[in-house]
């Protein structure tokens, strides 16, 4: 019999996957400088007269930030697939094609800029990063269709280009920044989970979920372009629309995680990998179990983030790739040991 | 049922200046089995491009039977036309059976997932190529002649009257070269299916193929005008005067059994200096066409 998913299995991991997820985000909740009693928090409820202090900080503080977490993980995990398997290279992240520095950008001109009105309750730097984040990657695109045949090749100079660039105005405006606004900036840079507010998470969680099922149904079609765009084509693809379309999704999908969190690093490339050198490069089951996996892996980063050095708080950026470097190093060690020891 | 192949007219150039074919016209009935041959640079790799829809011709039309190419849809074309083309590994480790399945990604349900006669067809593939030994291994794992099957058993399973190939035996030994040819001749017998496979191996082309497209690029270098080409059957086209003209060297043939071989002379080869006694009966002076 052929060794194929099934949709049986995928059905089942990412079930499991979901529910480990659930299970991870509920013991985060738990642990934290302050003790936190799940008993005390649910039964007396909130009663405005007298405040439960256990309620207060579970449901307040700790659960809309882990939530965030998983929905910024989920988002920069399944962003990295798609980018990864449209640029047919794993080295690839969400950021390669000039979001970062785009949205950077956008934060260190709102910060410079002094501006204060907010948008939808969103602080002008979310605004600012969102809008310079799709706004790069708009850039990106249409540069990377100008130079011509080899789109892939055109796409990731343009981004290269289009990052050193920004990032060449993001020095020089930090240059001329004052010190409040340096640190603003570069905090923001760092990658940093906050306590958002229901109606955000919904808005956010909804889109980002929308947007990692879309992309499902375009995974066998990614599995085909991960053979090159002429293969693809001759298997009966619609190459073009297909990249639109997926880089469109995760574009907006990455846009939304920064305006969110900042840069958070190391996410999107490297839980890409360690679902695939686990489970295979078949972007159906990829895809939903890097998602669910990244979302695991930012919220248990963000509470080591919150814990190592409190009562202060690291940026989860910092985390990310400390405990992700060397996560990944050991799982390419071990996983090709595996592999040889097979053939 | 097979539609005929028909290049009407084609011209084609990477640069509008320098075309690499021109004027072309043949036609390919159904269940041929066709080389195409020439020298590096005449066009072989383009012409499978035009005539896989990869390429569009500047002037001129591909047909498949009275329908341009240019109307059929991506989907709709892979299923009439499949390609195997050189050695090309994807960047994640796909297995075997995952590469020959991905061509039924147009035939998916709407989850995205093959159906019960999509993973005969990629049995059948598996067993035709004698690839189903490694089926479960990914593709970096497999030898040079493993992995051509591979991407055979992948054309194969995408279950189209027409096949394309580029250079199918360019990285295999003998014994491959050999399985490969046996492969797709059995192909064209037992399916009908119309082969067109370019290739660089003369001799290889003589005894399997029907007919043969000789590509010759221009004569005046490389800024004179495109070539020109010939299409007839094997003994027509594989003489050593056309093969002279096409490559530029001498070529020298002599019978084996009931087949032909050609051999390219080269000045420094070690018969050069005797070519004339030794091989001169068989020399384009006296075979001719």
């Amino acid at each position: 019999m052929l060794a194929l998913l099934s949709p049986k299995t995928l059905l089942i991991r990412t079930g499991a996957a979901l529910l480990v997820l659930i299970v991870v985000m509920l013991a985060c909740a738990l642990v934290g400088t302050e003790h936190v009693s799940l008993r005390a928090a649910l039964t007396a409820g909130n009663d405005p007269g007298a405040p439960n202090p256990d309620y207060e900080i579970l449901l307040r503080v700790r659960v809309p930030r882990i939530v965030l977490a998983a929905i910024v993980g989920a988002a920069l995990a399944a962003s990295g697939v798609t980018f990864q398997a449209l640029l047919r290279n794993p080295l690839a992240d969400p950021y390669i094609l000039g979001i970062s520095s785009g949205a950077g950008l956008g934060v260190i001109l709102a910060v410079i800029s002094g501006i204060t009105w907010t948008l939808w309750g969103r602080s002008p730097l979310a605004v600012f990063a969102f809008v310079g984040a799709l706004g790069t990657v708009w850039l990106v695109w249409g540069i990377g269709r100008i130079t011509g045949r080899v789109h892939v090749t055109g796409l990731l100079l343009a981004g290269v280009v289009v990052n050193a660039f920004f990032s060449a105005l993001i020095m020089f405006l930090a240059s001329i920044a004052r010190g409040q606004q340096l640190y603003a900036t570069i905090f923001w840079l760092m990658g940093n989970m906050t306590e958002e507010d229901f109606f955000v998470l919904w808005v956010a969680g909804g889109f980002v979920t929308a947007g990692i099922v879309a992309l499902f149904f375009q995974a066998p079609r990614l599995n085909a372009i991960s053979f090159g765009s002429a293969d693809a084509q001759t298997m009966g693809i619609d190459v073009e629309r297909t990249q639109i379309v997926a880089f469109a999704l995760s574009a907006f999908m990455t846009a939304v995680a920064v305006s969110l969190s900042g840069l958070v690093g190391f996410v999107g490339l490297i839980v890409p990998h360690a679902v695939r050198l686990v489970f295979g490069p078949d972007h159906r089951q990829l895809l939903p179990l890097s998602s669910l996996g990244g979302a695991m892996f930012l919220v248990i980063a963000d509470t080591v983030a919150r814990m190592v050095v409190a009562p202060a708080q690291l940026p989860v950026g910092v985390v990310t790739a400390i405990v992700g470097g060397p996560f990944f190093l050991v799982l390419l060690v071990r996983y090709n040991r595996k592999v040889q020891g097979l053939s | 049922m097979t539609l005929s192949l028909h290049v009407d007219n084609v011209t084609f150039a990477y640069e509008p200046a320098r075309p690499v074919l021109q004027d072309v016209t043949f036609d390919v009935a159904r269940g041929t089995f066709l080389a195409i041959v020439g020298p590096n640079g005449a066009g072989k790799s383009t012409l499978i491009g035009l005539l896989s829809g990869q390429l569009k011709p500047l002037s001129g039309e591909v047909r498949l039977g009275d329908a341009s190419l240019r109307s059929f849809s991506a989907r709709n074309l892979a299923q009439q036309v499949a390609v195997v083309r050189q050695e090309f590994v994807p960047a994640f480790g796909f297995s075997v059976s995952e590469t020959v399945m991905m061509a039924r990604t147009s035939h998916y349900n709407q989850l995205g997932f093959e159906s019960a006669a999509d993973r005969r067809l990629v049995a059948q593939a598996l067993e035709r190529t004698d690839t189903a030994r490694f089926a479960s291994r990914p593709l970096a794992q497999l030898s040079g002649g493993e992995r051509q099957r591979v991407f055979i058993a992948r054309a194969l399973a995408q279950d189209t009257p027409i096949l394309l190939l580029d250079e199918p035996t360019s990285f295999l030994d003998f014994r491959h070269q050999v399985a490969t040819y046996d492969l797709l001749k059995s192909i064209q017998r037992d399916k009908g299916t119309t082969v067109a496979a370019v290739t660089h191996d003369i001799n290889l082309a003589a005894q399997y193929c029907d007919q043969v497209l000789l590509l010759r690029p221009s004569s005046d270098g490389p800024s004179g005008g495109p070539g020109l080409y010939r299409l007839g059957s094997t003994n027509e086209v594989f003489t050593p005067a056309e093969l002279q003209r096409a490559f530029g060297v001498p070529v020298f043939s002599a019978p084996v059994g009931a087949e032909r071989v050609f051999l390219p002379l080269g000045k420094m080869a070690k018969d050069a200096a005797q070519a004339s006694p030794s091989l001169g009966s068989h020399g384009p002076s006296t075979e001719s066409a």
